[in-house]
């Protein structure tokens, strides 16, 4: 074989390769999660905890098939959709003095919300415009700490700017509590967010969560061995709620755990033990002893269903080495929390994979009742990861106070920024009331820990180094950039009232996404097989050749479609009818051309070569009309209109390769393999 | 196989009664359609725009009992106190579309809401009577930006198509392409309209189906960009050769190819306008008249525009130099 024919192998195979490449994630995507519903339906015991190590040994690979696949839109899959707008003008309205309020700041107010009521254009520009054009001064109507018209112009920006990313923060917390998986959260423009959930049926109760407004606490933290206790008081109140005993919990809690009971009574004799003989003793009475790791496994969830999943550490101070330990384990070793250090600083934290297991069990009414009255527990806002730059994978569980000492709304700013030495901190300031209560609370615990609650998340819990007389507060930590911005955009939660409006909403229910899905596809399937049988008998080898290219045109329109990390709709499916109607039109010039000049008595050679030459610039001219057409329509339309437009750019491109070079080198190696004649489905010529 | 054989048919003389014909059909057309209610005449306002580019909510049933009529439901939201209600049959029996425009807020609760209504009005034994199949609310913001965004995006398109191809051929081809164009989408538009009203298809207006729309136009442009350059090829191959017959003459070498696309086009489109279900059928059918249109277009509105302003202008040239000769 020549060299001149490797290329044209070349050129059929790897863009082959390529395209299964790029559709290998999703390919991968659709493996995996029939091998994981095949799993989930085993609802048993061993069919979870199967689940369960599935899950664990195919996250990474489940994870980056996911991000990679090539997604369904909505309308092809079923599930719910909604943009959500940020009302900036009302958040101008009210940081505006209300005594400073007139008819024409209203009026300003007004034309503003006409002139950006049907576009996505800067609210804030156009507010800011028509308010100069009045000759009208900001610092008469804003308060601001510096009282010149380029700190309060800048300050609006912040919040406004601010306030999207407020909102997407605070929602996205909320969503990710709720436990919805897979929800995206994206903004959009200047001052949108879309949310897309697979699910239609979470519809009503994310529209509930996406109404309330944020609560932001200040809440002292309460973390000393008392925890440990309470851990194993929601063990027994959620074990007896599971198997649905009496209503009085401390009674069932103290009949429920004999487990703590026999450890607890072996215990008793040897309180003034040191840990370590408390350690032999209670190896000896270990429970689980000569149990499988299977068996001992499954014994001490049921036990401990809660606290199985806490670790705790606890350390003298600050300085000394803090000595871990978990829950199970103190309770298989004998070690009571009355054993533990009463001065130390306490930390517990679960895996990030028990997250929802944990919120769940916390929400349970009779396990609340079983935590003490002034306590609350609560999980951090974010996961952290155990060394740097790995997945997130683990969430720190506080203790605080049950009732707030102060609530957010006194807060008047909070923004990011740099101390002495250079580290990220976060800058807050709070109004006059505020701040009175703040140098009390702040007086009254110095050294201690304060948290920064959200929606019953803790975002902070930093240590209160002294009073804090003005309300200037600067929050230190061991922070990136990106925490202190996020914690400042938290910390505005409870300033900024910019409200969120739900302006487009769509839903398929899964009866209809499942239906239009299977419909769907069988139909396309039909049409196609339609298409390559009359091809086939229609231009009979040249037919087959065609359809060799015609397939590697929807597959490599569709690889391409995934590798920019499109969604397949159906206007997107439309435009892969027409860039396939156009490749099937081109092979079809072709092979016209080609019989014309078989006719008029050529060799199979050079009809090919004629056929190719003279189609082609019929077929360039077509394709790129339609891109030209194409581009427009990505740059300015929207969504539906812009899907179809970049399915038809990329298969008109693909057309233009498949349909012309694709086909011409399968010809031409069949010239180089020696035949002379082939039917094109031409007469034949007596 | 060789189906078409070596044709010569004229179809350049009788190119002012299809231009005539094709223009009176067009504007007939639309003013049928978009014009208002004729009460006198019996005759309905056609139009029925979706809540993409109105606004509002839909809410999108299904019932158990296919027996259950527009008449029982319509009583049942009104009782519920949805009064307003719109309801339309589609698809299976059974299956309704329930429109609301004048809520703008709480379109969730309003689906969710309408199905709880019906299921308690409709359900018996506590069985559920009526499934959510999907709901949309467009808040009024949402549905002027998206015909506004597809507004702008559809001329855009249409001048840089305009520009391509008097780029690429004659500024006269670029003319007759668009003119050609618009009279598919038109005549598309107009049947999918009555079809909609007839009820026998859910065609209504929406952002997903202007992307139907625009297949057309991709369609109907590539037809016409082959006869052009079929007519561009034989310009340079018949030096002298009087336009309309250029033109007849490119029509009948590329008929073959015309009808053969054409056929295998339309039969995948049939089979998705019986098979594709509620989502692919209305699109699929949309397409199906499109293309029929954007192949005679290419002959008889694109070409015949072609000749007759080529001519036309033409003429005037002549009457201008014989006026100066004078």
């Amino acid at each position: 074989m020549s060299s001149k024919n490797w290329g044209k192998w070349l050129l059929i195979v790897l863009p082959l390769a390529a395209a299964g490449l790029l559709l290998w994630p999703t390919i991968n995507y659709s493996l995996l999660s029939s091998e994981r519903a095949e799993l989930a339906a085993d609802t048993s015991r061993a069919g979870r905890e199967a689940l369960a190590r599935w899950d664990v040994d195919n996250k990474e690979a489940f994870e980056s098939a996911r991000a990679g696949r090539m997604k369904l839109g909505l309308d092809l899959r079923g599930g719910a959709y909604l943009t959500l707008e940020v009302d900036v003008l009302k958040l101008i309205e009210s940081s505006a003095d209300a005594e400073a309020i007139d008819d024409d700041f209203r009026s300003i107010i007004e034309e503003t919300r006409k002139a950006t009521s049907n576009s996505d254009v800067d609210v804030l520009t156009v507010f800011l415009e028509k308010f100069r054009a009045r000759g009208k001064q900001l610092i008469n109507y804003f308060p601001a700490a510096e009282l010149t018209e380029q700190a309060v112009e800048e300050k609006l920006r912040r919040d406004a700017t601010g306030s999207v990313d407020q909102a997407m923060e605070v929602l996205s917390q909320r969503i990710n509590k709720y436990g919805v998986s897979e929800v995206s959260i994206q903004k959009q423009g200047s001052r949108r967010l879309v949310i897309e959930l697979p699910d239609e049926k979470d519809t009503v109760q994310m529209r509930e969560l996406l109404q309330q407004t944020a609560r932001l606490e200040f809440k002292r933290v309460l973390m000393d061995r008392r925890m440990v206790k309470a851990f194993y008081a929601i063990d027994a109140a959620y074990k007896a709620y599971k198997s649905g005993a009496a209503p009085v919990v401390a009674d069932t809690a103290k009949a429920a755990d004999t487990t703590a009971k026999d450890v607890a009574a072996a215990d008793t004799a040897k309180k003034a033990d040191t840990a370590k003989t408390a350690a032999d003793t209670g190896k000896a009475n270990d429970p689980y002893k000569g149990l499988s790791e299977e068996e001992k496994g499954r014994r001490i969830i049921a036990d401990f269903p809660f606290s199985y999943m806490v670790f705790g550490s606890v350390a003298a101070n600050e300085q000394s080495q803090p000595q871990q330990f978990d829950l199970v384990g103190l309770k298989v070793n004998g070690v009571t929390p009355e054993q533990l250090p009463e001065k130390g600083m306490y930390m517990f934290r679960i895996p990030a994979q028990k997250l929802q297991e944990f919120l769940k069990i916390l929400a349970v009414p009779q396990v609340r009742a079983a935590i003490p009255a002034e306590l609350d527990i609560l999980v951090s806002a974010n996961g952290n990861a155990t060394k740097p730059g790995v997945q997130p994978d683990y969430y720190e569980v506080y203790g605080v106070a049950r009732e707030a000492d102060l609530m957010g709304d006194v807060i008047e700013d909070a923004y990011p920024s740099f101390d002495n030495s250079n580290q990220p901190v976060v800058m807050m300031n709070m109004n006059a009331e505020g701040s009175d209560q703040w140098a009390r609370i702040t007086g009254a615990n110095i050294g201690n820990r304060i948290a920064v609650v959200m929606d019953d998340r803790v975002w902070s819990a930093p240590t209160v180094q002294g009073k804090i007389p003005n309300g200037s507060s600067q929050i230190s930590g061991s922070f990136r950039t990106e925490d202190a911005m996020r914690l400042a955009v938290v910390l505005k939660a409870g300033a900024l009232k910019a409200p969120v409006q739900i302006i487009e909403e769509r839903v398929v229910g899964p009866s209809l996404g499942e239906d239009s899905i299977r419909r769907g596809l069988t139909s396309t399937g039909l049409s196609f097989a339609l298409i390559i049988l009359f091809m086939m008998a229609y231009y009979a080898v040249g037919g087959a050749v065609a359809d060799v290219a015609l397939l590697m045109n929807i597959l490599l329109t569709v690889a391409g479609l995934a590798a920019f990390g499109g969604t397949l709709t159906l206007p997107g499916i439309a435009g892969l009818i027409l860039s396939t109607a156009m490749a099937v039109d081109a092979n079809i010039l072709i092979f016209e051309r080609m019989r014309e000049e078989l006719y008029a008595g050529k060799t199979l050679k050079s009809a090919v070569d004629q056929g190719f030459s003279r189609a082609w610039s019929a077929i360039l001219d077509s394709n790129l009309t339609n891109i030209a057409g194409a581009i427009p329509l990505i740059i300015w339309g929207s969504g539906p209109i812009k899907g179809f437009a970049i399915t038809l750019l990329i298969g008109a491109i693909i057309t233009l390769f498949t349909a012309v070079v694709v086909t011409r080198a399968i010809f031409q190696l069949l010239i180089a393999g020696g035949a002379t004649t082939l039917n094109i489905g031409q007469k034949r010529t007596a | 196989m060789d189906l078409i054989k070596k044709t010569n048919i004229d179809f350049v003389t009788n190119r002012g009664f299809f231009l005539r014909l094709s223009l009176l059909a067009s504007i007939i057309g639309m003013l049928l359609v978009l014009g208002p209610e004729i009460p006198g005449l019996g005759l309905p306002r056609l139009i029925e725009p979706g809540i993409d580019f109105t606004g509002g909510t839909q809410t999108t049933v299904s019932f158990a009992n296919t027996a259950t009529s527009a008449e029982q439901v319509r009583g049942a939201l009104g009782k519920a106190g949805y009064t307003s209600a719109e309801i339309k049959s589609f698809g299976k029996d059974g299956d309704f579309l329930i429109r609301i425009n004048d809520v703008q807020d709480d379109a969730s609760r309003v689906s969710a809401d309408l199905v709880t209504k019906l299921n308690a009005a409709f359900s018996k034994n506590g069985e559920k009577a009526v499934i959510l199949l999907g709901a949309d609310n467009v808040g009024a913001k949402v549905s002027a930006e998206l015909a506004t965004d597809a507004a702008i995006s559809l001329i855009i398109a249409t001048i840089i198509i305009l520009l391509y191809v008097a780029f690429r051929f004659e500024f006269v081809y670029g003319i007759s392409a668009i003119i050609a164009l618009a009279h598919d989408v038109t005549m598309a538009f107009v049947i999918s309209v009555l079809v909609n009203k007839l009820g026998i298809l859910n065609l209504e207006l929406s952002i997903n189906s202007l992307a139907a729309y625009l297949t057309i136009l991709g369609y109907s442009i590539n037809d016409k960009v082959v006869v052009f350059d079929r007519i561009r090829e034989n310009r340079e191959k018949h030096r002298g050769m009087p336009l309309a017959e250029l033109v007849n003459l490119s029509l009948n070498e590329t008929l073959s190819r015309t009808l053969i696309t054409g056929i295998s086009v339309l039969a995948a489109l049939l089979v998705m306008v019986f098979l594709g279900g509620d989502v692919l059928e209305g699109f699929a059918f949309t397409m199906f008249t499109g293309i029929v249109i954007g192949t005679y277009s290419s002959v008889y509105v694109a070409s015949s525009f072609l000749i007759w302003y080529t001519e036309r202008v033409k003429h005037k040239n002549v009457g201008a130099v014989a006026h100066t000769e004078a």
